[in-house]
């Protein structure tokens, strides 16, 4: 077994939680957004509604949260790669855990692409926010976790 | 001692006679005055709003004739004749009198339930009768548990909750689709009575931008005029679509004049910045599709008043705990009150 002081791994192990905590922070904002946007839509507003933080800045939050979390994940992915070089002697290992890293980053890519180019704004930023977490939260329960 | 209060106000008598009972800022002090000396009361506050007018009074408990003397007093203080008001004064005394001041300014008495207005009025009325010393101990108590009340009936339940008229509320929902209002730009299509309300309303939150589009250019210039707003050509407003975060519009075209594809083609030209759309025109003005759109929100003037007909709702609901309030507090004033008129009757 590879020694846990070997600092890419502790730099892998900090940077993937800390970007777990931002993509958790935008997935928290994005389901608010999703339950104001929809409330606004449906012109039924009910009172607690009314004290939530507007759609603009629920929308900020949000892509500003991945915006975050992006450069620590690719900075967690870029660490764990030299782990792997360090223990293993090759960068890069076709297994689940590469496979959905590479998922996952893509995704939050491509979430922070259409939002800061404005392709889609708003309620479709918010739906993926959530669908990327999930990928998140599945892996974590699945076998692939790191 | 008795406590009395004597007035009218919006539910008994009309605007016509309203506004010939009604004191002046500038004059309240001097009637306080006046009143307090011509009747031979021991205290004396007016309180005078556009909806009210109010005489508080501690009376001796000999004034055997209070009400006949003060009518006489507003008759010739206001040049009326008495037969006119007479009738729709309303008179309460004690309890009753303590009640109906708190009730009044917490503003469950007023036109608009809850509205927060009435307190400063109170207040101020106050304030007026103090600079006449015409109070003393028992109406400086009463005002100032009355200001507590208020306060806790503010905080303790849902009176104030919500937004009650068509303009307020339509500002709160493009804070709450566009967030701060100041570097936001308005389109107004159309002139109308709650159109320029609403761009009054728009203005004290913040909204600097204004853009003003109607079929006869003249009146788009009055009405830019009036709110140091641009008049842009009525064909052009379409293309102001793309820079507009908000547009009212309330023209008189049998017609649509905004459609789903005028919007969805300007989408990704507006790159997809949220966009409040507010119809106040019948027959409406803009195609109820309109609303389906990612980032659109569309409120027709139906949507806006039903709004404000359920906050008003919530509000009468609240009217029981606050009753509770009312109920306690002047349950405890009145006991003050009969104390210290047994010490009055000992001394």
């Amino acid at each position: 077994m590879p020694s846990i002081d070997n600092f890419y791994l502790s730099l892998h192990l900090l940077s993937i939680h800390l970007s777990y905590f931002a993509f958790f922070s935008a997935f928290i904002a994005a389901i608010a957004y999703l339950i104001q946007d929809a409330s606004l839509k449906s012109r039924k507003l009910h009172p607690l509604l009314m004290r939530m933080p507007d759609l603009s800045f629920l929308d900020k939050w949000n892509y500003s949260s991945i915006g975050l979390g992006f450069p620590v994940l690719t900075m967690a992915i870029i660490s764990g790669s030299l782990w792997l070089n360090d223990t293993t002697g090759s960068f890069w290992q076709w297994n689940p855990r590469a496979l959905y890293s590479l998922v996952l980053w893509l995704t939050y890519a491509v979430i922070l692409h259409v939002r800061l180019s404005s392709k889609i704004r708003g309620r479709k930023v918010a739906f993926l926010s959530i669908v990327a977490f999930l990928i998140i939260i599945f892996t974590f329960f699945s076998n692939c976790n790191f | 001692m008795r406590l009395v209060v004597t007035g009218i106000n919006h539910k008994t008598a009309p605007v016509e006679i309203r506004e010939r009972l009604s004191f002046s800022i500038k004059e309240t002090v001097e009637a306080n005055r006046l009143f307090k000396k011509n009747l031979a009361v021991s205290e004396g506050l007016i309180l005078s709003t556009c909806n009210r007018m109010e005489i508080y009074a501690v009376l001796n408990n000999h004034d055997g004739d209070y009400i006949a003397k003060l009518t006489s007093f507003l008759s010739e203080f206001r040049d009326i004749d008495s037969r006119q008001f007479k009738d729709r004064l309303y008179i309460h005394e004690g309890k009753a009198a303590i009640e109906h001041l708190f009730r009044v300014a917490a503003g469950l008495d007023s036109m608009v339930i809850g509205e927060m207005e009435i307190l400063g009025q109170v207040k101020q009325a106050y304030y007026d009768a103090q600079e006449s010393r015409t109070t003393g101990k028992i109406l400086n108590r009463l005002f100032q548990k009355t200001f507590n009340t208020a306060k806790k009936i503010r905080t303790d339940t849902f009176i104030t909750r919500g937004s009650v008229s068509v303009s307020s509320v339509a500002v709160k929902l493009a804070e709450k689709i566009l967030g701060d209002l100041s570097d936001k730009k308005v389109l107004i299509v159309g002139a109308g009575q709650i159109g320029e309300q609403l761009l009054v309303y728009l203005k004290k939150n913040g909204v600097k931008a204004i853009l003003v589009a109607n079929r006869t250019f003249e009146k788009a210039l009055a009405l830019a005029d009036r709110f140091a707003a641009s008049a842009i050509k009525f064909d052009d407003f379409i293309n102001s679509l793309i820079d507009a975060d908000i547009v009212i519009s309330s023209t008189g075209a049998p017609h649509n004049i905004i459609r789903k594809e005028d919007v969805a083609h300007i989408m990704p030209k507006r790159r997809q910045k949220p966009f409040f759309i507010i119809d106040l025109a019948v027959p409406r003005d803009v195609e109820a599709e309109v609303n389906k759109i990612d980032n659109v929100y569309l409120y027709d003037i139906d949507d806006l008043q039903k709004i404000v007909d359920g906050n008003l709702a919530l509000r009468k609901n609240e009217l029981s705990n606050c009753d509770k309030i009312i109920e306690s507090a002047s349950a405890h004033f009145e006991n003050w009150l009969v104390k210290e008129n047994i010490k009055h009757h000992e001394g």
